[in-house]
């Protein structure tokens, strides 16, 4: 009986360890995060997560000409990849560090968890106004301040000039152009494709709704609305479920090892991404210097249209006790000539600078070589401003995009397809609010 | 006998102070968060609120078609996972069983080394050759003209169980190979004696004598696979494959807590899956125990 007894209890322990991984998860953060605070002389310690590209270089820089405030960068794996459960388990268990960056898309579920502080009294009025209005927008929830925005990601689509001057392919302006210009390339090269629909990233999809003139999230008094199958959406869904159908586009995981493999072998030569791509091609494919150029993403009418494709905040968190200094090195991260060059200066980022003033600052600072000495800059400065103003976030966003990866992962040839993906991350938000007590139409 | 007891004391105090912190507290604060739901009020920006909620999370868990199909999924995974592991490893057991010394000891160490790689190095690499402009072996199955999408929802489950086997296949051989070692040598001269080929051995000699060690694998395996995780999640991760994040209920409880912050219904769903664990323990426990029973009782 004993023996069977302790298998009995192996097999517990074996679930009770699933158990404990729950329940002690976030003990890898960093426990000097708070225990620092305020040393009467000397300067102040912040500590900083973050993924951006350049985040090291911008964080000697704040070290070297600062004193005062001293902060220790740690990086973390992007946020969808795992970054947000650290974070999030960080502050359950109350070691997370001052700051944080959060995209825009997560920005409200952190603070509907009540993860973060409000910085409306160190972050002014006045800081704000330097910024592209939607995403002080992005970043104002309930009537207050909770994070600094750093980049905007107006979309763009990149391509190999040396193929498309090869296949004698013209750059589209238009969706139906794009689309034309797709079957071009297969009957050029029956392995090449023009672009890549990403199953695993919601997040590509809802740049193209967004650009569209959708809006999944409306806040309306005390009660969302959501609505992720509206006429805009239902559009691109029907669009690229054609591309998909007729085969004129790569299905692969997003900055996966079959997506750079493609992209080096010359199989896919173009990317439907954001600003910050420029600095991600150059850093992934330095071989191909020279063949890539950008152009404005696609629109339905000709006219400029985009929309948001991540774009980076630093968000102060709950128990952070120093508040004032991390607004004072987040702003200088977002504001300041000194903290945008150092971010670019490093070669791996094009970010696309939320404070006016700034951009000619990181136009110079990026070396557009790689672009064949094409203005990127001026590129993104018209999409930028062509970003629609309707689009705001929900607070379920880890559940929507969840639940849509999920239904992209199922998408097959005569099977459900990317509306019946889109309809059950409509469901499962809507289920999602509802649970949390909050008032839902849709 | 006063000393036995001290010893006895003693030497037990270690195992249940970690007993105690790593299983007993553990287990009763997830008992303790899945009686909680965090509320929040007006959009929601106003912060949360911790409200007990009683067996609401249980009830969402169940009442969630994601939560059972993961069930639906392991019920799956079994009917294909153990019959194959079981005819593999028993098959592969009888080969080295009478094959030359010298062979044996070289497949039995080939055949159990890919057990010595962890679980996520081993789901890692075969993503790797599951993936159809990278592996060699889809483009050579390709090339034979056979077309198999490894990422798809018919080729998921396949490619999970096929990942499965080629951990376990050689840890479950090196049992059964054992159990094979320690049948009496004369029963088997007997039969060669009576004149039984090799086939004749192996199936009705040899096969019999281990139906214990085939039950209890084959048990084990049905308890072990309800903590399924690790290779599916890294089929999910990364690849765009028809291996959603609540494949498994281990997998459901994972997203639960950090994809969508509600640690409550995480709570829940582990507790659910622990006690289905620890029913299916109690279970295999009494019939394993019967059996012994039994056997005892003929011989």
């Amino acid at each position: 009986m004993t023996r069977s007894w302790s298998r009995t209890s192996r097999v517990i322990a074996g679930t009770a360890t699933a158990l404990a991984v729950l329940t002690a998860c976030g003990g890898s953060g960093d426990d000097t995060a708070n225990s620092t605070a305020k040393k009467p002389n000397g300067p102040v310690t912040l500590t900083f997560w973050g993924w951006a590209k350049g985040s090291k270089d911008v964080v000697d820089a704040f070290n070297a000409s600062h004193t005062d405030i001293q902060v220790k960068f740690e990086e973390i794996p992007s946020g969808t990849a795992g970054g947000y459960a650290k974070i999030s388990n960080a502050v359950k268990a109350g070691n997370a560090p001052d700051l944080v960056s959060i995209e825009y898309s997560s920005l409200p579920e952190f603070v509907s968890s009540g993860a973060l502080q409000d910085i409306g009294g160190e972050f002014t009025e006045a800081d704000r106004a330097k910024l592209l209005p939607q995403t002080v927008e992005l970043t104002t929830l309930g009537g207050k301040s909770w994070a600094v925005p750093f980049d905007a990601a107006p979309q763009a689509f990149f391509y190999r000039k040396d193929l498309f001057a090869k296949y004698k392919l013209q750059v589209p302006t238009t969706w139906d152009e794009f689309k034309k210009a797709a079957e071009q390339v297969r009957k050029a090269d029956a392995k090449a494709r023009i672009a890549t629909f990403f199953p695993d990233d919601p997040t590509t999809f809802e740049a193209m709704a967004w650009q569209a003139g959708a809006q999944w999230f409306k806040a309306e008094n005390d009660t969302w609305k959501i609505d992720t199958t509206d006429a805009a959406t239902t559009k691109v869904a029907g669009y690229w479920q054609g591309l998909l159908d007729a085969g004129l586009v790569h299905k692969n995981a997003s900055f996966s090892p079959e997506w750079t493999g493609s992209l080096k072998n010359g199989t896919t030569i173009g990317y439907l991404g954001a600003s910050w791509g420029a600095g991600v091609l150059k850093g992934t494919l330095p071989e191909q210097d020279g063949k890539w150029g950008v152009a404005p993403m696609p629109s339905w009418d000709g006219k400029p249209a985009s929309g948001m494709l991540g774009g980076t905040s630093f968000a102060v968190t709950k128990d952070s006790k120093q508040r004032a200094a991390a607004v004072t090195f987040a702003e200088w991260m977002s504001t300041t000539e000194a903290g945008v060059k150092a971010r670019i200066a490093s070669g791996t980022s094009s970010a696309f600078p939320a404070a006016t003033a700034l951009r000619p600052v990181a136009k110079k600072a990026f070396d557009a070589s790689y672009y064949g000495g094409q203005d990127i800059y001026a590129l993104f400065e018209a999409a930028g401003a062509s970003i629609s103003p309707n689009w705001a976030w929900g607070p379920t966003t880890g559940t929507t995009n969840t639940t849509i990866k999920d239904h992209f992962g199922k998408i097959t040839q005569d099977g459900p397809g990317i509306a019946d993906a889109v309809k059950a991350g409509h469901d499962a938000t809507v289920a999602e609010l509802t649970k949390r007590g909050l008032k839902v139409e849709g | 006998m006063k000393a036995r007891t001290r010893a006895a004391t003693i030497l037990l105090t270690p195992f249940f102070l970690l007993f105690t912190v790593v299983m007993v507290v553990p287990i009763g604060y997830a008992v303790w968060l899945s009686l909680f739901t965090e509320k929040q009020s007006g959009l929601g920006f106003g912060g949360t609120e911790t409200v007990f909620t009683g067996l609401d999370n249980y009830t969402a868990a169940l009442g969630d078609r994601a939560f059972r199909e993961g069930f639906g999924v392991l019920l799956g995974y079994c009917l294909l996972y153990i019959p194959l592991l079981l005819a593999g490893a028993l098959g592969l057991a009888l080969l080295l069983d009478s094959a030359l010394a010298r062979a044996r000891r070289f497949f039995q160490l080939a055949l159990f080394l890919p057990h010595a790689v962890p679980g996520i190095i081993a789901a890692l690499i075969w993503v790797y050759l599951y993936t159809p402009q990278l592996s060699p072996v889809v483009q050579a199955m390709e090339a034979g003209g056979i077309g198999f999408d490894f990422f798809s929802p018919e080729g998921a489950l396949p490619s999970v169980v096929n990942i499965a086997l080629w951990e376990w296949l050689g840890y479950n051989m090196v049992i059964f190979y054992a159990a094979l070692q320690a049948i009496d040598r004369s029963v088997l001269e007997a039969a060669t004696v009576d004149g039984a080929g090799a086939w004749r051995i192996a199936f009705s000699v040899k096969v019999p004598l281990v139906k214990a060690s085939l039950a209890m694998v084959a048990l084990f395996t049905i308890i072990g696979s309800l903590q399924l995780f690790t290779e599916p999640l890294i089929l999910n991760k990364g690849t765009g494959s028809a291996v959603t994040s609540t494949w498994t209920p281990n997998m459901y409880a994972y997203t639960a807590a950090f994809d969508r912050n509600d640690y409550g219904l995480a709570a829940a769903a582990s507790v659910l899956l622990a006690l289905t664990a620890a029913l299916l323990s109690f279970a295999v426990t009494r019939m394993t125990g019967r059996r012994k029973a039994g056997k005892e009782r003929t011989a």
